[in-house]
């Protein structure tokens, strides 16, 4: 290497902007450039349009600072994209690559333009060398996203087994490798002329082009000069073909992600917006498009098929026909063939006068766009939403679609019928007689409201809990904890009823609202403040759901109550409970509602306890299969999710599946059944646990009752 | 076509029944009024029979003011109009006056066919539907678990035991309704909104001009016997546990 001592020499390094590019080329790059600007302009209004067709209104527009940092966090450091690792790698290498490399475009062009004192020298070199390494950032990127989609197939990427690539896939991909491999070739020409020729030592620097240059040794500068030319400009064009294509294609993504992340919800997680005019609307739920809101339809727009919704979606994995991707793609497809339909009238009407004719959909949205298994299959446990990079909300436009089946039509499985007259009649889903309620509670004398309404918290049973022989066990210990800890408590007895969870989240706002009212007013009628739950179906609903209805509790779930008993020393663990643990995470729970630590920290804390994780946990967590209704509705197509989630219990060696929620509890007995496993584990909840290590049960001297 | 269900307001299934110290009844408190099992079938099937031949459904009940919801979860199915037959000297009043008061109702109705459940789940019965027809003079064919209608005739299965009778009747003519006739629908919202402003007429035994004294009276009713508590054989000695079982089994429970 002869110019290798220079190297260090800082001085006169740079280059000419455009070098080897005479005129014209100024004045034909700046008419390119606004040709392909106004095409992509073009085709955003056109999106605009569709987008602002059909849906009713939703403001997503308040606190902005909220909404700027989820943008910044998701949108600019791709957060939420990194919780897959390939993806997140691979789609962080193009976004950042492209990001400095864009930003590299407007420090030439500011160069040629206006000149920067400092494009030279050090900073020059250093420049150089940036942009070499983000280039083969981004080629890198595409070659794993290549690679990826095409080599590796994974399940996400299609659905059923089936891939579901499209011909733009690959066009995006190969354009943008086309686009920085042109670069690296142009680079590499001139630098083999001007290393070469004018000596231009530094340009090892660009160390990729200045490789490549050595592929020409022996060409004419000539013939090299002339290349150059060609490949500029391929590379222009290229570059003028990705910013017009981006409109039509899944770079809009580019503009659609960061705006959705911008726009979404920033109310409690799981939220659903109650219906509050039963008695003067016409319609309840959404049974056709419109009936959306626009973010509802934008949301499905902005989906960029990642599939990372469906690859934890227990209704999808258990191979039932819902796939949150598909869901919101099917969705997406309907509302571009409907909205040009409804545009096309709209136009017509304004050109003849009168009003838009707008024919009805030949396709109905609920039964053709979306089969009913599908819609009764989910569990709602938010895997999907939490999981989705650009926050698109896939829960919300499940249940208000259940709500149209339910509430108007009238049209749902029969189990789930006789569920809600069982809520309607006795307040409870079993349709066990409701003065039967408190019967758990009889042996150990807990207190109700009625008898003493001035303790510090209501222990909120549920219904589980008061007539699930394995949900009262849970009570049971959960009662005796209290009371030894001297916590101040009683409970509503027979005078509770059904929080109302499934019948909500199976489309039944009706008599969700009727049910919850019951409570409210029992609840403020006794004054109320702090109330406990071990099921996280109520403590969700009375958290979150109830203040809509004039029920303002501070709400504990009995995870948080343990972990604090046991922080403070007011509850002593000192019978070791010998176990190898693993932790099932309530999707009501984590998900919804972000308690992940409790739960461990309760276990961890009971001498003996050894814990496991299995593979899908925390916000990865798979859900039982209850949640959504499911709980009371036949599981007949595909796998059962219960013995999936029991079977991955299995797999990381786990004695006790220790749970934190009744229906969790039933699922993970139910599965440890079918799986003929009995002998070697069984399935607790944590205040179980927590009350056998407490070690104060009475002798049991005496032969115990024996047990169903 | 005119179609009629009659319908009776009974505690849920699940509602605990306290018989009242004096034996007249039973204690109303605390408990969830529902539509008779039964007559639910029979509201499903008029529903079903307007839906497939046009008409109307009217839906009479005799009963306390309560018995008003019953009827109106009745309308909310999608029933068009009700009569309450209210009065209280018709409370608890025995099988015939009931059928004699829906009689007096259901004549002015001029119905192609008339539905009651089989029995109600509350007094077990199973006269009304039968005594209406009687009362009214036209045939009847009870406990129908399949009905089809074609040519101004029913035809309806009838279960017997180990087989099922095939019935063809003229019209008009009473049928009682047995499980398995139909699911009966879930109430659509709109339903339930619209029933709150559908017809109902109330009226009472007076109006009627039917005799309210009942042929046949309760004379005391007595709750059932309380399960004798269970027993648990004490002692160290399986061997003479066992014998004690045995003889416990055969002297006192006589089972052996
Ligand atoms: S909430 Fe759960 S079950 Fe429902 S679509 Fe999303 S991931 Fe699937
Ligand atoms: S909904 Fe979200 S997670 Fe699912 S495919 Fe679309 S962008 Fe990906």
């Amino acid at each position: 290497m002869t110019h290798g001592g220079d190297i260090l020499k800082v001085g006169n390094e740079g280059r000419e902007v455009f070098w080897n590019a005479p005129f014209p080329t100024e004045p034909i790059l700046f008419l390119f450039t606004a040709i392909v600007l106004a095409i992509a302009a073009y085709g955003v209004y056109l999106r605009w349009q569709m987008w602002t067709a059909i849906g009713k209104p939703e403001d997503r527009t308040d606190q902005p600072k909220e909404r700027i940092r989820s943008l910044i966090i998701n949108g600019l450091f791709q957060v939420r994209t990194f919780r897959e690792y390939y993806a997140g790698i691979f789609h962080s290498l193009i976004f950042f690559g492209f990001f400095v490399l864009i930003f590299g475009a407007a420090v030439d062009a500011t160069q040629f333009h206006i000149g920067l004192p400092f494009f030279h020298g050090k900073f020059y070199l250093w420049f150089s060398l940036l942009m070499e390494i983000f280039g083969l950032a981004v080629l890198a990127g595409v070659v794993m996203a290549l690679v990826r989609r095409y080599v590796l197939k994974p399940d996400l990427l299609g659905y059923q087994g089936k891939p579901d690539n499209t011909f733009d896939d690959a066009v995006v991909l190969i354009l943008i490798g086309a686009i920085i491999v042109t670069g690296f070739i142009i680079e590499s020409l001139r630098i083999y002329v001007n290393y070469n020729l004018d000596g231009y030592t530094w340009e090892v620097w660009s160390f990729v082009g200045f490789a490549l240059s050595h592929i020409y040794t022996g060409i004419s500068y000539d013939s090299v000069r002339m290349a150059h030319k060609v490949m500029w400009w391929t590379h222009s064009f290229l570059t003028f073909a990705f910013i017009a294509y981006l409109p039509w294609s899944r770079l809009m993504h580019i503009i659609t992600s960061p705006v959705n992340q911008y726009m979404k919800s920033l109310k409690p997680k799981g939220y659903l917006e109650p219906i509050r005019d039963f008695e003067t609307a016409e319609t309840f739920g959404v049974g056709k498009l419109e009936a959306f809101t626009w973010k509802q339809i934008f949301d499905s727009d902005a989906c960029t098929r990642c599939g990372r919704c469906q690859d934890g979606c227990p209704a999808y994995l258990s191979k039932k026909p819902l796939s949150p991707k598909k869901l919101v793609q099917d969705i997406k497809t309907h509302w571009e063939d409907r909205v040009k339909i409804v545009l096309a009238a709209r136009k017509l009407a304004k050109e003849k006068g009168g009003e838009p004719e707008i024919p009805p959909p030949d396709k109905a949205l609920l039964g053709d766009v979306i089969d009913m298994h599908e819609l009764w299959a989910c569990t709602n446990c938010m895997y999907c939403m939490e999981n989705c990079p650009v926050y698109v909300e896939h829960v919300p436009k499940i249940i208000s679609m259940r709500q149209c089946k339910v509430l108007m039509d009238a049209e749902f499985s029969p189990e789930l019928q006789l569920t809600y007259r069982n809520m309607e009649n006795n307040s409870n889903p079993w349709g066990i007689g409701g003065h039967l309620r408190a019967d758990w509670a009889k042996e150990i004398g807990v207190k109700t409201l009625a008898e003493d309404p001035n303790v510090e918290y209501l222990f909120y049973v549920g219904c589980s809990g008061s007539f699930d022989d394995r949900g009262k066990k849970v009570s049971v210990a959960f009662a005796k904890i209290l009371k030894a800890a001297g916590v101040s408590f009683g409970i509503l007895g027979t005078e509770e009823g059904c929080c109302g969870d499934s019948a909500m989240r199976g489309g039944n706002e009706y008599l969700y609202q009727s049910l919850a009212q019951a409570n409210i007013e029992l609840m403020n009628g006794y004054g109320v403040k702090k109330i406990i739950c071990t099921c996280p179906h109520g403590y969700n609903a009375l958290k979150k759901d109830y203040p809509h209805f004039g029920g303002n509790f501070e709400v504990y779930h009995h995870s948080e109550i343990l972990a604090d008993l046991i922080a403070g020393g007011r509850i002593r663990l000192k019978k070791a409970v010998s176990s190898l643990c693993t932790y099932h995470d309530s999707c009501f729970l984590g998900r919804y509602n972000d308690i992940y630590e409790q739960p461990r920290k309760v276990l961890s804390a009971v001498p003996g306890v050894r814990m496991v994780e299995m593979k899908r946990n925390l916000e990865k967590s798979f859900c039982c299969g209850a949640g959504g209704g499911r709980m009371w509705m036949e599981e007949d197509i595909g796998e059962r999710i219960n013995d999936m989630r029991t079977d991955q219990a299995i797999e990381a060696g786990a004695e006790t599946i220790a749970v934190a929620c009744p229906f969790c509890l039933t699922m993970m007995a139910d599965g440890i059944k079918d799986r003929a496993m009995e002998e070697k584990m069984k399935s607790l909840d944590i205040a179980e646990i927590v009350w056998d290590a407490m070690d104060l049960e009475e002798a049991q001297a005496a032969p115990a009752a024996p047990s169903e | 076509m005119n179609i009629v269900a009659c319908v009776k307001q009974v505690p849920d299934t699940e509602a605990l029944i306290k018989v009242k110290p004096d034996g007249s009844g039973i204690d109303e408190g605390g408990i969830k009024w529902v539509m008779n099992p039964y007559d639910e079938y029979g509201v499903e099937e008029a529903l079903r029979l307007k839906e497939a031949k046009g008409g109307e459904v009217t839906i009479v009940s005799v009963g306390p003011a309560r018995a008003m919801e019953t009827i109106r979860t009745a309308l909310a199915m999608g029933a068009e109009k009700g009569v309450h037959v209210s009065d209280p000297l018709l409370d608890n009043t025995d099988a015939y006056t009931t059928a004699a008061a829906l009689a007096a109702v259901i004549k002015g109705l001029n119905p192609d066919i008339i539905f009651c459940g089989q029995r109600a789940i509350d007094d077990d019965s199973g006269q009304v539907g039968s005594i209406l027809a009687a009362i009214l003079g036209i045939p009847q064919v009870t406990i129908v678990t399949k009905l089809e209608m074609a040519d101004g005739k029913i035809k309806a299965i009838k279960p017997i035991e180990g087989a099922q009778l095939v019935i063809e009747s003229t019209l008009p003519c009473v049928i009682t309704t047995q499980k398995g006739l139909n699911e009966p629908r879930y109430a659509s919202l709109p339903g339930i909104m619209k029933a709150k402003k559908k017809p109902v007429d109330v009226k009472n035994a007076a109006a009627l001009g039917i005799a309210t004294e009942p042929k046949a009276k309760v004379a005391k009713m007595t709750p059932p016997p309380d399960r004798a508590p269970g027993k648990i054989i004490a002692g160290d000695d399986p061997a003479a546990k066992a014998a004690e079982l045995v003889r416990l089994l055969r002297e006192e429970a006589k089972v052996i």
